[in-house]
């Protein structure tokens, strides 16, 4: 199947060719007639010239060839074209659900949890240590706050070291409730 | 002299209490009491175990970046058997001699099935790889393989607070504080609070934190 694909694209090369030549002499009889007729001077192309062309289509052969092995797959199925979608395209097809937004907008509708991810924010923390920073949360309230946060995916913890980390979608949720909170403020929705 | 050339001991013993085969500050592997155990053997000198009992392992297979923190925590019940190669002077005082109750107990009919299983497990760890004796010793740490779902092996090397995991669905390297993970499709690796991210779209963060 490669041999056949090479075949046909070097035909295709060999087609280019012919008629890029003819349109070069097209074009020489064409720039020298004109050349005469305004200035009256004389032009031959060179061999240099030709030579350079020459090049310049080989890098093209070789540029297109290079593109058809990155994206024709050739396996003991058969020929495979591999297309890559844009993200922005891929995005629209991904479904949101429903529930688990509302589990995480749960889990941001509460302030102690919200400034436990604060504090998350600085680095991973043993629960005493949150513990120092929300005194005024009690040690169970503050365990049953990590096992929501958990639950929504904004919170992990390390189960043999015992810290609590934010997630990157903690990180993500607790910058976009503290965007709209100020732009709610800003226009005076309230 | 390579691993192929391995054989199991003929004596059975069991871990009367139970035992932490292995602890570090991301990693633990603990069995229970009454775990079976068979010694694997090379030119005649222990190398390692076949061991079968109730255990856990538990990996913080996570790396916090500037990001947010990926991957992890691995939770995995030790109820299959599962082989453990490195210094085995240590694990020798755990054991004490087994009876035909500690098989039953396992589900075993007698010695010869828990031996059997055994077997099937080093042939598959052993002659899948290719495992040269001047490669691993009882100085280099331990070798773990536990059999997956996938029924493939799971292997973690470790060695002080060198480390490494590979499981089906995620490889986890850490040393310290350098930590590679690849995950669900991403990468991640942290040296020194420089982390890289390789995300599934193939985008690439790069951040420096203070943790």
């Amino acid at each position: 199947m490669k041999i056949e694909l090479t075949e046909e694209l070097k035909e295709e090369m060999k087609k280019l060719r012919e008629e890029f030549a003819n349109l070069k002499e097209q074009l020489k009889d064409v720039t020298e007639k004109e050349r005469e007729r305004k200035r009256g001077i004389h032009i031959d192309v060179g061999t240099n010239v030709r030579e350079y062309i020459d090049d310049v289509m080989e890098g093209v052969a070789e540029g297109i060839h290079g593109e058809l092995e990155k994206c024709v797959f050739i396996g003991p199925k058969g020929v495979k074209i591999l297309r890559e979608r844009p993200s922005h395209r891929r995005e629209h097809q991904i479904e949101v659900s429903l529930p688990k937004v509302a589990v995480v907008m749960s889990a941001l509708g509460h302030e102690h949890r919200l400034r436990i991810l604060k504090e998350l924010m600085s680095g991973g923390k043993y629960i005493n240590e949150l513990q120092e920073k929300l005194s005024e949360i009690t040690t169970s309230t503050l365990s049953s706050h990590l096992d929501v946060l958990e639950e929504a995916g904004l919170v992990v913890q390390e189960k043999v070291r015992g810290r609590h980390l934010i997630t990157i979608p903690g990180r993500t949720a607790y910058k976009m409730a503290r965007r709209v909170t100020r732009f709610l403020e800003r226009r005076d929705y309230k | 002299m390579i691993w192929q050339n391995y054989k199991l001991g003929n004596t059975i013993s069991k871990t009367p209490e139970p035992v932490t085969l292995w602890k570090t500050e991301r990693c633990i592997i603990e069995i229970s009491s009454d775990t079976l155990a068979v010694p694997i053997k090379l030119d005649d000198e222990e190398k390692g175990y076949v061991l079968h009992g109730h255990g856990k392992l538990l990996l913080d297979a996570i790396v916090e970046t500037g990001e947010g923190a990926i991957g992890k925590s691995i939770e995995k019940e030790l109820d299959e058997p599962f082989l453990m190669l490195g210094d085995t002077k240590e694990m020798q005082e755990h054991f004490t001699e087994s009876s035909k109750e500690d098989f039953a107990a396992m589900d075993y009919e007698n010695q010869q099935e828990f031996l059997d299983k055994a077997e099937d497990l080093c042939s598959r760890f052993f002659r899948e790889r290719e495992h040269n004796h001047q490669s691993f010793d009882g100085d280099h740490g331990f070798i773990f393989a536990f059999p997956n779902e996938a029924e493939n092996l799971d292997i973690l090397v470790a060695k002080n607070s060198k480390l490494v995991y590979k499981a089906e669905d995620v490889v986890f390297v850490s040393n310290k504080d350098k930590v590679v993970l690849k995950s669900q499709g991403e990468v991640v690796c942290k040296n020194n609070g420089k982390s890289v991210v390789i995300k599934k779209d193939k985008s690439v963060i790069i951040k420096k934190t203070l943790f």
